[in-house]
């Protein structure tokens, strides 16, 4: 190959057309740019909080204010707090009917087509905007098994005993600077309880849509999976491009019970303006199943890594995500997972797809403790650079503390294989239809974890188009 | 005197604070540093006088701007207090067969040795670097090396590091290279013993089809630490680097091991490939492992493999099954385990010594 040129494969940027159609902001309230006590005090007496969670609220700001900036990972340097609204309301109610949605906000949702997933595959549905939730509903019969599908203020009001026990006590605000701000400026998001032994068959979706510029959006989702429950969770997100940074720092605390089973999946599809802090965290009895399906897509600069503590004997964790940066986007993605108790398994799987001067990470922790006897824990990782201007880092650490374990780490990282393109056009395939399968290939794993419509959706995300030999 | 060196075997990329694998720090008393009054050298003159044992300054120029795996302060340190250590310069095309064999034998009269050697195998040429560093029974010695190693065009470098110090020691080792073009470095380590166990190395492929192989044993018992950091660049085209590490801990041993392939943007054809085999005895053990690939090129391909657990429970059966009890068994399996690296190292008297020394550690060993 030396002294030719190799032609790249190209693969097309996201068509993004039906994600950055801006609504004109219309706020019925919002807060000045920047964080203080005075911003926060306002949030809280806006939503009407009981006196604890005003109380945290200012306890978590005092915390934002002692920790600092992360020292590892993408710069932060384009986010500045004193830009960024915390708190947008929109115009309206939260609605349990499309029909009373403004139309604006519903045609948004619309052109989304969460409201035509709802009617045909999903079990319930959360639409937040900004910083509140406008529509939530949950099918009659899901509500008729006792599974309680709300936004996190009705919780608040309605459910407080439980979500007192729960709120932010997996991520508390001393996790780091985020979480901090999260707990002092936090609104909207979904809470989900499924009761013992019920299983939800068909999966309940929350989106959230950031509209405004230079807001940020701090949604708190908090799902309990009793004993013995079942449940899909399905998160998905988006925002049109701005020229200023949008901020989305929302945190996700997941209670799976004994023997329950959790699936998450996110397809997070943020522009490319957005600083993507999120924070998501599973805590697992004994024999519960976790399950994270993740596709990192959109965002400016990304900090995912979802983690899951596996507290009880033969409870077990499975993370199957792909990343795509593309131009612009630095994604530092990954998670973090403790073993905790005897027999606890995990298995994970990631990929990642740089190109066109995008930069991926994959970072990873993985601890085994010394109780932790009987482990098994693998990890897959694979990372397909498309280009020579492009990124693409593995970060993952091991800490054992027993010898009852077994693990198997496995990376690597290069371009398509010039062999496997040479095997399939043996097979009679042309060159074209050989790169186009072998790219599909890489993300199949992930695809086939989705339901249908989320894999149509992320195969609309990754649209190749090839050209010349894939090198 | 004290030791205090901080942010050392730094990971090329910082990651979260509380996984404590960013960078370590030494604090421990050390034995004063006085000249060392020993010939470490025990090949003959014959062969010492065919090639310049002495280097001149421009060689330590060549080295300026060569980084090494633990860092600046320990370059300083070792540059400030060396009493020993030796520097060659094989002229090119001199092929050295016999290997250049020296031997660090630390007791109550030379306790700290604080080596610093100049390597450089110019054009064509080939050297055999042997060192062991051992230190007497009950004597709590200290070692500090820095090792810097350039080969010229299609040169080669075979070293061999193999450490059996007392379990009073504390031993740092630290190595610097520069590769050039179709020139090779064959690595050959074996942390063995010591209390306290710093090692480093930085290689920098920068010629085309330069490689780097690397082979390194270690084995903690009692409360011994280990902490690797490997850093090897991949700069030229069709550059390679195997890292190959196979370990056993137990007790209340612990070991670090940041190893890190980073392909650098114009490393076309480049392929670097690291694991890390480690066989775990028992609970109360700590076993970290930073395995990083770092890719700003395309047509390269970077692999890691890693797995960790107890013996193989078949593999184990069947030895059982031809005779042995459990004990003997397993131990045999750990000497087995090192084999890799001791079948690479060029004297059949070292290999037994290493066998023996691990035997006699294990021989300790009431049940694993």
């Amino acid at each position: 190959m030396e002294g030719t040129e190799r032609n790249k494969t190209y693969v097309e940027d996201i068509d993004r057309s039906i994600y950055d159609i801006k609504d004109k902001v219309n706020a019925s309230f919002l807060t000045e740019k920047g964080l203080n006590f005075g911003i926060v005090n306002t949030i809280s007496l806006e939503k009407n909080d009981p006196k604890w969670m005003r109380e945290f609220r200012q306890n978590a700001l005092k915390v934002y204010n002692s920790l600092e900036l992360p020292k590892w990972g993408p710069s932060l340097d384009g986010l500045d707090m004193n830009n960024i609204v915390t708190y947008i309301r929109p115009n309206t109610k939260m609605q349990a009917s499309w029909d009373e949605v403004p139309e604006d906000i519903k045609n948004t949702f619309e052109r989304l087509g969460i409201p035509e997933a709802e009617r045909t595959s999903l079990a319930g549905v959360g639409a937040q905007y900004d910083s509140e939730v406008v529509y939530h509903n949950i099918k009659e019969e899901v509500k008729r098994l006792g599974v309680i599908y709300t936004d996190m203020e009705s919780a608040l009001r309605e459910y407080e005993d439980m979500v007192k026990e729960h709120f932010m006590k997996l991520i508390t605000p001393k996790a780091h600077k985020f979480a901090a701000l999260h707990g002092a400026v936090w609104s909207g998001g979904s809470f989900v309880y499924v009761p013992p032994g019920v299983s939800v068959e068909i999966p309940l979706q929350s989106y959230f849509r950031l509209n405004a510029p230079g807001a940020g959006q701090f949604e708190h989702t908090l799902i309990i999976v009793d004993k013995g429950a079942n449940l899909h969770f399905i998160e998905g997100c988006s925002a049109p491009k701005y020229n200023v940074a949008n901020l989305h720092a929302g945190c996700v605390e997941l209670y799976v019970g004994e023997n329950a089973r959790l699936r998450y999946s996110t397809i997070e599809n943020w522009s490319k303006n957005m600083y993507n802090l999120n924070t998501k965290i599973a805590s697992v009895e004994k024999g519960g199943a976790m399950e994270w399906v993740t596709g990192s897509f959109g965002s400016h600069v990304s900090y995912l890594f979802p983690s899951t503590i596996l507290k009880g004997e033969y409870s077990k964790m499975e993370y199957t995500g792909i990343t795509f940066a593309g131009g612009g986007q630095n994604l530092d993605t990954g998670l973090k997972v403790v073993h905790g108790a005897p027999h606890t398994s995990s298995h994970i799987d990631a990929k990642s797809i740089s190109k066109d001067g995008g930069c991926c990470t994959f970072r990873s922790s993985i601890n085994v403790e010394s109780a932790a006897v009987h482990t098994k824990s693998s990890v897959s990782c694979e990372s397909l650079m498309l280009d020579d201007n492009s990124r693409s880092d593995t970060i993952p650490v091991m800490d054992v503390r027993t010898d009852e374990v077994d693990m198997g780490h496995e990376a690597k990282i290069g371009r398509i294989s010039d062999n496997a393109i040479f095997y399939l056009m043996s097979r009679g395939m042309d060159e074209m239809e050989a790169k186009a399968m072998i790219v599909n290939g890489f993300a199949e794993p992930i695809a086939k974890e989705l339901p249908l419509e989320y894999a149509v959706e992320m195969n609309h995300l990754i649209q190749l188009e090839m050209e010349g030999s894939i090198g | 005197m004290n030791l205090e060196l901080n942010k050392i075997n730094v990971l090329p990329v910082r990651t979260w604070s509380w996984l404590g694998v960013n960078d370590t720090s030494i604090q421990e008393a050390i034995p004063d540093i006085k000249p060392y009054t020993k010939n470490p050298v025990k090949s003959d003159g014959a062969l010492l006088n065919n090639i310049a044992l002495k280097s001149d300054d421009s060689d330590r120029d060549l080295f300026s701007s060569v980084n090494t795996g633990i860092g600046e302060e320990a370059v300083d340190f070792t540059k400030e207090y060396s009493n020993c250590g030796m520097s060659v310069r094989v002229p090119a095309g001199m092929n050295i067969k016999e290997p250049v064999y020296l031997e660090y034998n630390l007791d109550e009269d030379n306790p700290a040795a604080v080596e610093l050697n100049h390597i450089i195998a110019e054009d064509n040429s080939e050297i055999t670097v042997v060192i062991t560093y051992r230190s007497e029974e009950k004597c709590p010695a200290f070692h500090s090396g820095l090792s810097y190693l350039y080969t010229g065009k299609n040169a080669v470098i075979n070293l061999i590091q193999i450490q059996l110090m007392n379990e009073k020691s504390i031993h740092l080792n630290n190595i610097g290279a520069k590769l050039s073009e179709g020139s090779k470095v064959n690595l050959v380590q074996g942390e063995l013993g010591g209390f306290k166990t710093i090692n480093g190395l930085r290689a920098d492929l920068t010629g085309n089809n330069s490689i780097i192989d690397i082979n390194t044993i270690y084995f903690g018992d009692g409360s011994r630490s280990l902490d690797f950091n490997y850093v090897v660049n991949h700069y030229g085209r069709q550059t390679h680097s195997n890292m190959n590490l196979n370990g056993a801990l137990m007790d209340k041993s612990s070991k670090v091991f940041r190893g890190t392939l980073d392909f650098k943007k114009g490393a076309e054809g480049a392929v670097g490939a690291e694991g890390e085999y480690i066989l775990l005895f028992n609970s109360g053990i700590k076993d970290v492992s930073a395995p990083l690939i770092l890719c700003g090129e395309d047509d390269v391909e970077g692999k890691h493999a890693a797995n960790s657990g107890k013996i193989d429970e078949d593999k184990l059966f069947y030895m059982m099954s031809r005779g042995l009890d459990e004990l003997s068994a397993k131990k045999m399996m750990v000497e087995a385990w090192f084999q890799p690296a001791i079948s690479r190292i060029p004297y059949s008297s070292l290999q037994t010594e290493i066998a023996d020394y691990v035997k006699e550690r294990l021989s300790h060993v009431k049940s694993i």
